[in-house]
């Protein structure tokens, strides 16, 4: 069976992703308005103003608010839906955790945004960074298709009974947030038929009144270590349920992400770039362009950031010359960048090659054409055996 | 034979099911939350779902492990985000028609301090729980530290009598005022050495929680951190109500009547005298004590005047 075509529209991306959350039927609704999230709480409010959307909404006075509700509407086995960026995120990175721990399947839009520190109102990676150990699944989309595409999946994975994990969707603020880009929205009938799966699953464990359920014990020595092993053990599920859930994303809808990485022109490349998110777009016109000058380059774009596709980036890169990783944040109390110095990690199983760290996009920089054809012809010059700088802030130079 | 001469406590006819907690539940010796918590179900059935935070209640609230202390349904949540968890609880039990009084159970610190936002936040979109603080003046489960809802001159482990110390420099905040003026559905102050008037406050919580939020304000002295004896606890209580330290009153839609009246409240003293943290006042510190509970039951008396003249 086959999805149909879809409706094409040009929306801007957060009016993509609160349409798209409406078509995936949460039931419980939690946004606190923040730059350059807003239009996706104001989107989702309009919804079910309007009758087309039946959910609770609910008007929290912060995020950390929030997530408190998603999180405990969750455990009592609701479909919950909330969209933050930078500060917010921050704001609840108490209830976060608290949403891992319990196994609270909340899926969440991150819309990328420079975090506190210095009053960036403006995109960049760091808020993400700043939670990747929280224990949240975490997926970074490049364009409008991806986040329609990508949200849909996230509850497929979320809520699968073998991963029960929440999952956090990030996209590039102002890039993508306010960028109006022609999107197919799928049918309702297409969404619910894509998740239909989940309600054939056994149902996870949920509070109940008057049943002797609850969830929030003391994890005591051994009951703390098993809960968090569990949690672990799914965390490694999850990878490979990416790739399954995105084949049969493409076998419904006819488009594919390539799970939990995307390889662009690899399969002869003999140096690679490894980017993320709306830099992925630019930097495959840049490979095409450097393919044509007689470098061959392909490049890595990394969709699955938590947890980490070890398998999948070792399969891809192993035997190349070089790589150039692309970061848009900054690894504090590390030379790298965030995303090098996990690639970094995998080093031996890839080969003892030159890794290129860059550093762009910071609080509304552009990661230029410019910028990542420098970034080609370095990473080309140290596979050649020239040296090299192992980190280069690309905006300071 | 011995016959049973002793007439029958009224609390006993509220009672609508059986103790849900275990005995020797993990509290200290004396401690009224246990009398508080035991009996929020034996009054409201077994379809309470307790929503707790690191607090006094959590080891018995919360369990270990496994291992669980009562048989009502529960979430434990961060300090933060008490009634912003019972929020999302209560949405969907409504959402999904399930029966169930959802209790956001905490102490003073949670209410008064950390989760003050989020409890504001959810009184004023008026959800359909109950939030029961119980108020201990102090973080008590950390060892006895200052909270919002301590009392001027109170010595605490934060705001220790020492040379230049005086115990707490300012005033408690005026929470159930506060909570007040956010005109809740229903809203009550409780005492457990007065609990017939507790029962009947919290079969009403659970009828107007139907309505909308329902905040309960409940006494509960701390015999460790207030360094009373664990046999005194109940007539502390007592004294408490007896000379306006902790009035007992309640509120339908911000219209706020006594529920006890106190004819001749007797000095403040006489409740200080019974533990020690306030040992170290002198007479002006005792004074100034005494004007700011005259003030604040002025402030009370005044409003509950008012409200009776509209009705």
């Amino acid at each position: 069976m086959k999805a149909k075509k879809g409706k094409i529209s040009v929306m801007m991306g957060n009016v993509v992703a609160a349409n798209v959350a409406r078509l995936c039927r949460p039931e419980v609704v939690a946004c606190y308005p923040i730059t350059p999230q807003s239009e996706v709480a104001e989107t989702m409010s309009g919804f079910v103003a309007d009758g087309s959307l039946d959910a609770e909404i609910v008007e929290v006075e912060g995020e950390n608010s929030a997530m408190n509700v998603c999180l405990a509407a969750s455990v009592a086995g609701a479909r919950t839906f909330t969209a933050t960026s930078s500060y917010g995120l921050v704001y609840m990175y108490d209830a976060i955790m608290q949403a891992s721990g319990y196994r609270a399947p909340v899926v969440m839009i991150n819309v990328n945004r420079e975090t506190p520190g210095i009053h960036a109102v403006s995109s960049g990676q760091q808020d993400m960074i700043a939670t990747r150990d929280a224990g949240w699944v975490q997926i970074i989309v490049e364009n409008n298709q991806e986040i329609a595409d990508q949200l849909i999946m996230c509850y497929r994975l979320a809520e699968d009974y073998d991963i029960q994990l929440p999952v956090m969707l990030n996209y590039d603020g102002y890039y993508l947030s306010y960028l109006n880009e022609e999107v197919e929205i799928p049918e309702q009938s297409d969404v619910d038929a894509f998740l239909a799966p989940l309600k054939n699953q056994p149902q996870r464990p949920r509070i109940i009144p008057g049943a002797a359920t609850g969830c929030g014990t003391h994890g005591m020595e051994m009951g703390y270590v098993e809960a968090r092993y569990k949690h672990w053990a799914a965390m490694d599920r999850a990878k490979k349920k990416v790739d399954e859930i995105d084949q049969q994303f493409a076998d419904y809808f006819g488009r594919s992400y390539g799970g939990q990485i995307e390889e662009y022109r690899m399969n002869d490349a003999e140096i690679a770039i490894l980017a993320s998110g709306s830099a992925a777009g630019t930097a495959k016109t840049v490979v095409d362009t450097k393919r044509e000058e007689g470098i061959k380059v392909g490049l890595v774009k990394q969709r699955l950031f938590r947890p980490f596709p070890e398998e999948r980036l070792i399969a891809a890169l192993k035997g190349k010359k070089a790589v150039g990783v692309i970061d848009r944040s900054v690894g504090f109390g590390w030379k790298y960048g965030p995303m090098c110095t996990e690639l970094k990690a995998i080093a031996p199983s890839i080969g003892n090659v030159p890794i290129l760290s860059y550093i762009d996009g910071l609080a509304n920089l552009d990661i230029t054409i410019p910028h990542i054809g420098r970034v080609v012809d370095e990473v080309n010059a140290a596979a050649k055996g020239n040296a090299y700088q192992a980190v280069t802030w690309i905006p300071m130079e | 034979m011995v016959e049973a001469t002793k007439k029958r406590n009224k609390i006993f006819d509220y009672f609508t099911t059986e103790d849900q907690f275990s005995g020797g539940v993990a509290w200290c010796a004396g401690c009224p939350l246990e009398l508080i918590a035991r009996t929020v179900p034996k009054v409201m059935g077994n379809k309470v779902v307790f929503v707790g935070t690191p607090s006094c209640s959590a080891p018995v609230l919360h369990g270990q492990n496994i291992g669980a202390w009562h048989k009502c349904s529960y979430l434990a949540c961060v300090m933060t985000g008490v009634a912003s968890s019972a929020t999302g609880l209560s949405r969907y039990f409504h959402r999904t028609n399930q029966e169930a009084t959802v209790v956001a159970f905490t102490g003073d610190g949670c209410a008064t301090d950390i989760g003050f936002q989020t409890l504001s936040g959810a009184a004023e979109r008026n959800e359909r729980f109950i939030y029961l603080a119980y108020d201990n003046e102090g973080y008590m489960n950390t060892g006895n530290q200052r909270s919002s809802s301590t009392q001027k001159g109170a010595a605490t482990t934060t705001t220790p009598v020492g040379k230049v110390g005086k115990g707490k420099p300012t005033a408690q905040k005026n929470m159930t005022m506060i909570m007040l003026m956010h005109k809740p559905r229903y809203m009550a102050t409780a005492n457990p050495a007065y609990m017939e008037d507790f029962a009947k406050k919290l079969q009403k919580a659970k009828e107007l929680c139907k309505e909308g939020f329902v905040y309960l304000h409940v006494f509960s002295p701390c015999p460790v951190g207030w360094r009373i004896d664990s046999n005194s606890v109940i007539e502390v209580c007592r004294t408490a109500t007896r000379t306006n330290w902790f009035p007992l009153w309640e509120a339908e839609n911000g219209k706020p009547r006594l529920t006890v009246e106190v004819a001749a409240p007797k000095p403040i003293t006489e409740f200080t005298k019974l533990m020690r943290k306030f040992s170290h006042l002198k007479e002006d510190g005792l004074a100034e004590l005494q004007r700011e509970i005259d003030e604040r039951y002025a402030l009370l008396k005044t409003l509950v005047d008012a409200a009776a003249k509209q009705t």
